[in-house]
């Protein structure tokens, strides 16, 4: 059977039982996707790429830890996470970087007044980001840039679904004003 | 960066260098998580049965119908080291649930309120059926499970230093020579606050005094008399120091 057709918890499965060779499409799957992902709290591209080894490492030794009847890219998710907030507890935070897809969502999303400069608002939004108090970067980053559902965000981020809107609320309010008011 | 990152991590794969951790390791700490949560919640219930049954059959609370004065002997009584032990176990239970894999789904003080609920309603209900008498028997004849409970136990019989408990064996002026789970007493009476006389007693009387022990006297400020069945555990503890040995 082709692997790419196989979901992710059908190859964790065949990883698990004997071959170890396809993790390498877990890695295809995820890379971008989670570099993308970590760009939002790591600046330096190098950093990012250490974090997202050392994610994938421990992802790949923890694999019997993983219960198959969940969802893998949440469980991916939490450990990129984890990984994430070990990073920012030892290194203070540069500014983050947004593609442009990601400027238009958060335009689009977060309803800005229309006839505010495009190009000054992405510069804004790349340096208010960073200002939001982590609670609430994460959450709002997961559902925005990441497109993640409130209960993949409620299973990567460790907090009841019910907090998961609260959260992504308030940090929206929080980036409106400073968007709005600097 | 994408292909090398991928080879990186691929080649310490097939090198045999990364390797998957055993799935029992896994199944180890699951297990062990769940029997650490599962005995601290049952341990909690036993203690807070055990809390219960102290409050009710000793003479902690009894006190507290003296009033203002009979507060130092609540507090003399007051079985610190059940109370400690119940808290501590209700809080390893509690972090033990934070730890599992889905506690996060409900807001933890949910989590707490059900804890709490199912600890009190189990414990209570268990003070009510006779599994923690039978164990203080068990306790005091130091035989069966009961008897690693003794130290609990024990604090309910003990000494106090602010409030007694017996029978009255004898009276002799102002004196009453009182039988105890520790031996026979002298309570004085000289200091009584006194609208009670001695009179009012008479040997057999189970009472219960409020004051302050001088040496191997009691010097009560206030007694009352108390009927036998509300003091089981000193009734117990009385004969089993004049009776059974």
């Amino acid at each position: 059977m082709n692997p790419s057709q196989l979901t992710d918890e059908q190859l964790v499965k065949i990883i698990r039982g004997k071959d170890r060779e396809l993790y390498s499409q877990i890695i295809k799957r995820y890379q971008t996707k989670l570099s993308h992902y970590l760009r939002k709290f790591i600046y330096n591209a190098d950093e990012l790429e250490d974090v997202l080894q050392v994610a994938f490492i421990k992802a790949y030794r923890n694999l019997y830890g993983f219960d198959v009847n969940k969802k893998f890219s949440s469980w991916l998710y939490r450990i990129a996470h984890n990984e994430a907030i070990n990073y920012l507890k030892k290194n203070s935070t540069g500014q983050i970087s947004l593609a442009e897809v990601e400027y238009k969502l958060i335009d689009e999303k977060i309803n800005l007044s229309e006839d505010l400069d495009k190009i000054l608002l992405k510069k804004k939004v790349e340096r208010y980001l960073n200002k939001i108090k982590l609670k609430y970067r994460e959450p709002l980053i997961l559902f925005y840039f990441e497109q993640k559902s409130y209960q993949e965000i409620s299973d990567i981020l460790r907090v009841p679904r019910s907090t998961v809107g609260t959260l992504i609320r308030r940090g929206k309010d929080q980036l409106r004003e400073l968007l709005l008011n600097y | 960066m994408s292909e090398n990152l991928e080879n990186k991590i691929m080649s310490q794969i097939k090198s045999g260098k990364l390797k998957l951790h055993s799935r029992y390791i896994f199944l180890a700490e699951k297990l062990g998580l769940s029997s650490a949560l599962v005995l601290s919640a049952l341990l909690a219930v036993l203690f807070c049965s055990l809390l219960l049954f102290y409050l009710k059959e000793t003479d902690n609370l009894v006190y507290l119908s003296f009033g203002r004065l009979g507060i130092l002997a609540f507090l003399d009584s007051f079985p610190y080291l059940l109370v400690a032990v119940f808290v501590v176990l209700l809080f390893a239970a509690g972090y033990l649930i934070s730890q599992s894999d889905w506690s996060y789904k409900k807001p933890f003080k949910y989590v707490a309120f059900g804890l709490l609920a199912f600890v009190l309603l189990i414990g209570s209900t268990l003070a009510l059926t006779g599994v923690v008498r039978k164990m203080e028997e068990q306790a005091f004849r130091g035989s069966g499970p009961g008897m690693f409970f003794r130290p609990f136990f024990e604090q309910g019989i003990e000494m106090r230093g602010r409030g007694i408990v017996g029978r009255i064996f004898e009276i002799d002026g102002d004196y009453l020579i009182v039988e105890t789970p520790h031996g026979l007493q002298n309570v004085s009476l000289k200091n009584l606050r006194c609208e009670q006389q001695c009179e009012q007693f008479k040997k057999d009387d189970f009472i219960i005094a409020i004051g302050q022990r001088k040496k191997d006297v009691f010097m009560a400020e206030k007694i009352q008399k108390i009927e036998p069945g509300r003091m089981p555990m000193i009734h117990r503890g009385i004969r089993r120091q004049f009776e059974i040995k």
